[in-house]
């Protein structure tokens, strides 16, 4: 008896001797450095692109969405798009043409081979579309809800579109082409594997096992004298600690306090956020009260998205318009006449004012409508998604001081997008807008995605509609008129200042971490040539940007 | 015979339960692999309908009624046959499986032996030596390591030996640049990596098995048959280790079973802390891809060999102790 006691006693202080020594570990920071490794060379790349959970499959076919990342810098596209701003840089097209609205010509470079010595011509183009049309599952990007035939004529492809469709050259553009004299034979190729890649791309596929691969500089590249980094290598484990201490010379994370990590783990490192989207407030359209614009412009106008922005990204990003548009990448189509760039400020009365109009009034501290109820409503955002949970919170604690009452909804991320597509939420956080201002707005407002809520959609998950955005959408596509396009655009814009069918939060970051002490020419606020992520094909356009640091330089 | 029928009776009827269960839980889960797909792609920018389009004809959205969706199943349970992985598509559900198996056997496996011998042994001779040093400090330190969340023991090591002494690679099963093969330098590297999570292991399951031992063995040596043993002059060790361990260690032997059969499951955390490619984080990461196949394949793997191992720990017990058969 007394054993135990005492045996409970020795515990109970060890108990509490250890939980202080965890406070004082916690206090007294440990600054952890980075320990690259010493074995990799000054011309090999040490990337954080490819998370292999828990360890890589050897997939290689560009078209699966769990291929290797390396895959898409294997193979090439035909146009570079930096989803930053839409620009489009020729790549295996030399140039195109749009004739009209229905067609596309794309002239094919005649220096490209692919790796395995073959020369790429147009007819492995067709054959990729081709490919497309028959294994729909590889259409990734939707090349044939656009087009009705593709043929080739010397060097060109000419692409016919089923319908006036002028936007849709950046997504044809970006299909990614694979060489018919190997890929004709394959006989499933959407479960098809591709254990080893033959592309166009700056790179070959090196050292390959399950915790780690390496990609080798492919020496008949057609910009081969452009590519100064001579292996990548991509572990398949990364977490964020191994982010700061490994040594990487490129990362794509958010990282908490980047300056007193990554900042602090080598003078070398850099890092560069611009924002790639805008993070908004998805009402239900169908949902009383929010088909009143009124309660929409309140809840607007209730905001202060600088507190919003600075909570939810730790001050990384700003506050964001209610344009539709990400500034400052899309400056050129912003529309002069909105007001303040289409920013709006929190103004308490105006917010009221707008509750008014729409028969909410306040009772105490409370928001009422005519029936005596308060207003109030579910607020739905992504378990997980730390950034717009924390964002909502902020939204609903705003929201508690003009008498709104907000409860959160956290599903996991599959419920949060099935919840959202079917309609099944009364507002909701969500992502809007991109590079290309066709497809954010058309994504955003086309009636072609109306489905009433408890069908699902693939866009407009607000579900809007409205024949002045859809003539509008409709027009775009029609016109090969870039000025008359620009016009369109800031109609367009106006539709969204005025109606409100999403409400603008904050802009949505890109984490671009990169360490210039092996390479330079990384893309940076001055000079944003290309989106600063390592996945997709974005890296296509920094690889042939970076050049070796010279040991004298040193 | 009548026992060991009876057992095996129980035994399938538990495993169709499991095998049902399997397939009704994941289905419970809101939103389908598509669209877990798809928010995972959509925190990066909008998701265009081609896109989901794809990714939904690359997956296949569960068609038919649940009833025939539940006969298929059961059809390719019978026949071993899972699928393919919906987050690693187009690879097999096996061929995930089989990659992944041999890290947690090789490391949660022999982590447990290792860890029920000693444990076991270091009771014994805690029980033997009670009221001394050698019985407080194993039982002390024991009981007060295996308080700690072993999630939190492995991110403590990590964080010290791993990032702050630089002692022990941090992540993964071996180091990128060996290759894998039948040689000396990739054993060694596999041990390395293997050193933390062994350790954490064993850190966190060591002092149950000391104290189970400790006080079992505490009981028999009051026992009769002990005392006569010691009033015959038999040699103190004949006597703890024939007469009082062997019976004593009959509770623990029975949670050992257990515990090997659990083995497949993984240490999930510690796996996940670590980064080490077993059947634990690959079950974490079919969870959150919602990878139907694959959750079931290893949660049907798990329950198992859960339920193997709990047969055969009755039927032993039937074997060596006769009262449990009435």
């Amino acid at each position: 008896m007394a054993k135990t006691h005492m045996l409970r006693r020795w515990r109970r202080a060890a108990i509490v001797g250890l939980a202080a020594a965890a406070v004082v570990l916690s206090g007294c920071s440990i600054q952890i450095s980075s320990q690259p490794d010493p074995s990799i060379g000054d011309d090999t790349m040490l990337i954080n692109a490819d998370k292999g959970n828990p360890f890589f499959t050897r997939n290689f076919n560009p078209y699966l969405t769990n291929t290797r990342t390396a895959s898409r810098w294997i193979y090439e596209p035909l146009i570079l798009v930096n989803p930053l701003d839409g620009t489009q840089n020729p790549w295996l097209a030399s140039e195109w043409s749009q004739p009209d609205a229905r067609t596309i010509v794309m002239t094919i470079r005649d220096d490209v081979e692919w790796s395995d010595g073959e020369k790429l011509t147009p007819d492995d183009v067709a054959f990729t579309f081709q490919l497309l049309k028959d294994n729909p599952s590889l259409d990734i990007k939707g090349a044939w809800q656009h087009l009705e035939t593709v043929e080739t004529d010397g060097n060109d492809v000419i692409m016919h579109l089923q319908t006036d469709d002028a936007p849709s050259l950046p997504i044809l553009g970006q299909t990614m082409i694979v060489p018919e004299h190997l890929w004709a034979d394959v006989k499933d190729p959407g479960t098809y594997r591709n254990e080893n890649p033959v592309g166009t791309g700056p790179f070959v596929l090196g050292n390959y096992n399950d915790q780690q691969y390496s990609v080798d500089k492919n020496p008949d590249y057609w910009q081969a004298d452009k590519i100064e980094i001579e292996h990548i290598i991509l572990p398949s484990t990364n977490s964020q600690l191994d982010t700061v201490t490994r040594g990487y010379d490129w990362a794509y994370s958010f990282i908490s306090d980047v300056e007193g990590t990554w900042g602090a783990a080598s003078e070398h490192n850099a890092w560069w956020f611009p924002p790639g989207g805008v993070i908004a407030l998805m009402p239900n359209l169908e949902v009383a009260p929010f088909d009143d614009v009124n309660v929409r412009r309140g809840i607007a106008l209730s905001l202060d998205r600088e507190e919003i922005a600075e909570t939810a990204s730790e001050g990384y990003m700003q506050p964001a318009g209610q344009t539709g548009l990400v500034l400052p990448n899309q400056e050129e189509y912003l529309d002069p006449s909105i007001p303040d760039g289409g920013m709006i400020t929190q103004d308490t009365d105006a917010a009221l004012d707008a509750f008014a109009e729409a028969g909410y009034t306040l009772d105490g501290d409370r928001l009422v409508g005519p029936d005596g109820k308060q207003l109030e409503f579910a607020l739905t955002t992504a378990n997980g998604f730390s950034d717009w949970t924390r964002a909502a919170q902020t939204v609903q604690s705003q929201l508690a001081k003009v008498g709104v009452k907000v409860t959160l909804k956290l599903p996991q991320p599959a419920g949060y997008q099935s919840a959202i597509s079917n309609g099944d939420f009364e507002m909701a956080i969500g992502g809007m807008g991109n590079g290309d201002v066709y497809q954010a707005y058309n994504n955003l407002l086309s009636s072609e995605f109306y489905v009433p809520s408890g069908e699902a959609t693939a866009n407009n998950f607000e579900r809007y509609r409205s024949d002045e955005a859809d003539a509008l959408l409709k027009e775009y596509r029609e016109t090969v008129d870039t000025a008359r396009q620009a016009e369109i655009v800031q109609e367009l814009q106006g539709i969204v200042y005025d109606e409100m069918p999403v409400i603008g939060l904050y802009y949505g970051g890109i984490w671009g971490l990169f360490n210039d002490s092996k390479f330079t020419g990384w893309p940076t606020e001055d000079d944003p040539y290309m989106i600063p992520q390592n996945y997709d094909s974005a890296p296509l356009g920094i690889f042939t940007r970076l050049e070796r640091v010279k040991e004298d330089d040193r | 015979m009548k026992y060991v029928l009876q057992k095996v009776g129980l035994f399938v009827l538990t495993l169709w339960a499991a095998v049902t269960l399997n397939f009704f839980l994941p289905r419970l889960m809101p939103g389908s692999p598509a669209d877990a797909a798809i928010a995972k792609l959509s925190q990066n920018g909008p998701v265009s309908d081609a896109t989901r389009a794809a990714i939904e004809a690359q997956l296949g959205v569960p068609t038919g009624s649940i009833w025939d969706q539940y006969v298929a199943y059961l059809g390719q349970v019978a026949r071993l046959d899972f699928g393919v992985s919906y987050t690693f598509y187009p690879q097999t559900v096996s061929s995930m499986v089989s990659t992944a198996l041999p890290y947690t056997i090789g490391l949660v496996g022999i982590v447990t032996i290792l860890a029920f011998v000693i444990g076991t042994l270091i009771g014994t001779a805690a029980a033997w030596r009670r009221g001394t040093w050698l019985d407080s400090l194993p039982t002390l330190t024991g009981s007060f390591l295996s308080t700690f969340p072993y999630f939190w023991t492995a991110l403590l090591l990590l964080f010290f030996f791993g990032y702050v002494l630089h002692w022990f690679p941090t992540t993964g099963a071996y180091s990128a640049t060996t290759t894998p093969g039948f040689t000396w330098d990739f054993f060694i590297d596999l041990v390395q990596h293997a050193i933390l999570p062994a350790v954490t292991i064993l850190l966190t399951s060591l002092g149950g098995w000391i104290i189970g031992m400790r006080n079992a063995m505490i009981n028999t040596l009051g026992d009769d048959y002990v005392t006569f043993a010691e009033a015959n002059g038999l040699h103190g060790r004949t006597i703890a280790l024939r007469y009082a361990a062997r019976n004593a260690i009959l509770p623990n032997l029975t949670g050992f079973g257990l515990t090997l059969g659990g083995v497949v499951g993984g240490s999930i955390l510690v796996e996940q802390v670590f980064g080490y490619p077993g059947i634990g984080y690959l079950l974490f990461n079919a969870v959150i891809g919602q990878d139907y196949p694959l959750m079931q394949a290893l949660f049907l793997m798990i329950t198992v060999s859960v339920l193997v191992a709990n047969f055969l720990v009755d039927i032993l017990y039937g074997v060596l102790d006769p009262r449990t058969r009435r």
